[in-house]
C-alpha cells in the first residue's frame, strides 16, 4: 500500500465539513417519507379500535374525546386512538390497517420534550374544531 | 536435609471476560483459564439477554409477530422478518409477485452490507485501529441512508409483509439508491485493500484462531465462519428463496480458516452484495403492485407448519412456525440463529492462543448475543444452578 500523502489529506480535511451533526441545534436530515410521529385525523376516525387491536407494541389506547370538542357524527362512541410514543415502535401497522385512512404521518423523529408524557393527544385533538 | 526435588505446581488463572467488558460489545461471559499467557480452557456462559421472544410470539397474532421477530436483533431485522413471513406465506399458500421478491432481496442485501461493515469496523477498533473504525462507520452511514430511502427507517426496516413488502420505490428513489451504492463501492474496495495490505492488521489477524475445514464441519459452524474454512455453505445459493434464483452471485469461500480469512470473506461478500443490489435496481421487474393491502389479508389461518431458512449476515437462520388452525396466534414459533451455533461451539478455537487473542477471535465470529439469547434454558431457582439436558427438554428421561 502506498503511503498516504499526509499534506494532501490534512489540507483536504481542513476544508471539509465536520462529519458530526450538532443534533439539537441542527436537525438530522431525514427523508420526507421517514417513519416518524403518526397521529389520527379525528375528522376521519370512527373510533373502530382496529389499530389498537393490531398494534404489536400495545401502544394505542382508545380514549374518549374530551368535552368541548366537536366529534364527527361518524364517531358515535366519541373514542379516538391515543398513541403512547414511548411505547410505539413506529412500524406503521396502525397506518396500514386503518379502514378509513385516518392516520396522518409525519417525518418528525425527535421525541424528547419538556413534558413528562408524550402522546398523540395534542396532535390528534388539533384536527378537531372546538365547539 | 538438602533439597533434592522441586515439584512445580501448574497454576491456571481464571480470567473472566464479560458480561461487561470493553472488548465485548454485547453481554456474554467467557471464562478463560490461562496457564501463563496461554489459554488452556474456555467456558462460555450465556443468558444475560434473555427476553422470551418465542413465548411472546405464541401470545400474539401472526401479523403482530412479524414486527416482534424483527426486534429479535436490530442488525439483521429484515432477514428475521423475511424468514418468518415466508413461513407464514407457506402456511397460507400465498406467493408474492416478482417485484416484491426483488425488493425483499434488496433490503436484505443492504442489511448484509451494513452488518459486515459494522463487524469489520468493530474488529478494527478491537485491534486498536480506532481511526479505521471511525472511517468505516462514517461510510456505513451511506448504507443506513439507503435503507432509510428504501424502508423508511435507518435500522428497523419493518419492510416485510405477508404477500409482499410494505412500501414500493419509484424511479427517483431507484436512482438515488444506485448512486449511493456506486459511491460506496470504491470505499469498500479501499477498506478491503487496507485489510489485505496493512501490515499491522495482517500480523494481528493472520494465523489467529485457525479453524480447519474438518473442525468447522464437526462443530456445525455457519455463515462466513464456515465459508472462511473452505466450506461452501450458503442457503441463498442452495434454497434460492425469494429472487435469489434470478440474481447472479458468487458464494465466497477461502481456505485459510483464520481470523483474517473470516474478515476477508466479509469484505468480499460486501462487494458481492453491492453488485447484487445494483443488479436488482437495474433489473427491477414491474409485474404489479408489490404492496399488499394489509386490510384484506386473511384473518383465519389453516392448520399447518412451515420450516424456512435464510442466509442472515452471520449464517443460516431458521424459523419453524406452527399453526393449529383454531386460534389467531401461532401455536409455536421456533427460532434458531447462526450466532447460537457459532458462539456456543467456538471454545476450541481459543486454545493454544494467548489471552490477547481472545477478543480478536470472538469478534471474528461476529457474535450477535441478542439473536442467540432466546433458546438457552437456565434454571436459577433457589440460587442453585443446574443445566437441563436437551433430552429432558425433548420429553425424554434423563
Amino acid at each position: 500500500m502506498r503511503r498516504p500523502r499526509l499534506l494532501e489529506l490534512t489540507l483536504k480535511n481542513l476544508f471539509r465539513k465536520p462529519a458530526t451533526i450538532e443534533y439539537p441545534r441542527k436537525k438530522t436530515p431525514v427523508e420526507s417519507d421517514y417513519r416518524g410521529l403518526q397521529y389520527a385525523d379525528l375528522t376521519k376516525c370512527t373510533g373502530c379500535s382496529i389499530c389498537a387491536l393490531e398494534c404489536p407494541a400495545n401502544a394505542i389506547a382508545m380514549t374518549p374525546i374530551p368535552q368541548g370538542y366537536e366529534a364527527p357524527k361518524t364517531n358515535p362512541r366519541r373514542l379516538y386512538p391515543l398513541i403512547n410514543y414511548g411505547k410505539c415502535v413506529f412500524c406503521y401497522r396502525c397506518v396500514t390497517v386503518c379502514p378509513f385512512n385516518a392516520y396522518i404521518t409525519t417525518p418528525k423523529y425527535d421525541l424528547a420534550n419538556a413534558e413528562k408524557t408524550i402522546n398523540s393527544s395534542p396532535l390528534s385533538l388539533s384536527t378537531l374544531r372546538k365547539g | 536435609m538438602a533439597v533434592t526435588k522441586i515439584v512445580e505446581v501448574p497454576i491456571s488463572a481464571e480470567v473472566p471476560i464479560g458480561p461487561q467488558h470493553p472488548a465485548l460489545h454485547e453481554p456474554l461471559l467467557l471464562r478463560v483459564y490461562a496457564d501463563g499467557e496461554e489459554v488452556v480452557r474456555v467456558e462460555i456462559n450465556t443468558g444475560y439477554n434473555h427476553r422470551g421472544i418465542e413465548k411472546l410470539c405464541e401470545k400474539n397474532t401472526f401479523y403482530k409477530d412479524i414486527f416482534i421477530v424483527g426486534r429479535v436483533c436490530g442488525i439483521c431485522n429484515a432477514v428475521h422478518a423475511n424468514c418468518y413471513v415466508r413461513a407464514v406465506e407457506q402456511i397460507l399458500g400465498i406467493e408474492p409477485n416478482n417485484r416484491a421478491k426483488y425488493l425483499r432481496v434488496l433490503s436484505m442485501e443492504l442489511e448484509r452490507i451494513h452488518s459486515h461493515m459494522l463487524i469489520n469496523a468493530v474488529m478494527a477498533e478491537n485491534i486498536g485501529f480506532e481511526n479505521l473504525f471511525m472511517q468505516i462507520m462514517l461510510d456505513r452511514e451511506m448504507v443506513m441512508k439507503a435503507k432509510e430511502i428504501l424502508t423508511g427507517s435507518r435500522v428497523m426496516a419493518d419492510f416485510m409483509m405477508v404477500g409482499g413488502v410494505r412500501r414500493d420505490i419509484d424511479d427517483v428513489k431507484r436512482a438515488r439508491l444506485k448512486d449511493i451504492l456506486l459511491k460506496l463501492r470504491p470505499k469498500v474496495e479501499y477498506y478491503k485493500k487496507v485489510f489485505e495490505e496493512d501490515e499491522t492488521i495482517f500480523k494481528r489477524l493472520a494465523g489467529v484462531g485457525v479453524v480447519k475445514r474438518r473442525d468447522a464441519l464437526a462443530h456445525g459452524l455457519l455463515g462466513p465462519v464456515a465459508r472462511a474454512s473452505g466450506i461452501r455453505i450458503d442457503s441463498r445459493a442452495s434454497d434460492k428463496y425469494d429472487a435469489y434464483g434470478d440474481i447472479p452471485f458468487k458464494v465466497i469461500t477461502r481456505d485459510e480458516g483464520d481470523t483474517w480469512a473470516r474478515m476477508m470473506v466479509r469484505w468480499d461478500e460486501t462487494l458481492e452484495s453491492i453488485e447484487m443490489s445494483i443488479y436488482i435496481l437495474d433489473k427491477l421487474p414491474s409485474d404489479g403492485n408489490p404492496v399488499p393491502d394489509e386490510r384484506k389479508l386473511p384473518r383465519r389461518f389453516p392448520p399447518g407448519e412451515a420450516f424456512t431458512r435464510v442466509e442472515a449476515p452471520r449464517g443460516e437462520l431458521t424459523y419453524y412456525v406452527m399453526s393449529d388452525g383454531k386460534s389467531l396466534n401461532p401455536y409455536r414459533v421456533k427460532i434458531r440463529t447462526p450466532s447460537f451455533n457459532n458462539i456456543i461451539n467456538s471454545t476450541f478455537m481459543y486454545l493454544k492462543h494467548t489471552i490477547a487473542d481472545v477478543p480478536v477471535i470472538l469478534t471474528s465470529l461476529d457474535p450477535c448475543i441478542s439473536c442467540m439469547e432466546r433458546a438457552t434454558v437456565i434454571d436459577l431457582e433457589k440460587g442453585v444452578k443446574y443445566t437441563v439436558p436437551f433430552k429432558v427438554l425433548a420429553g425424554g428421561k434423563p
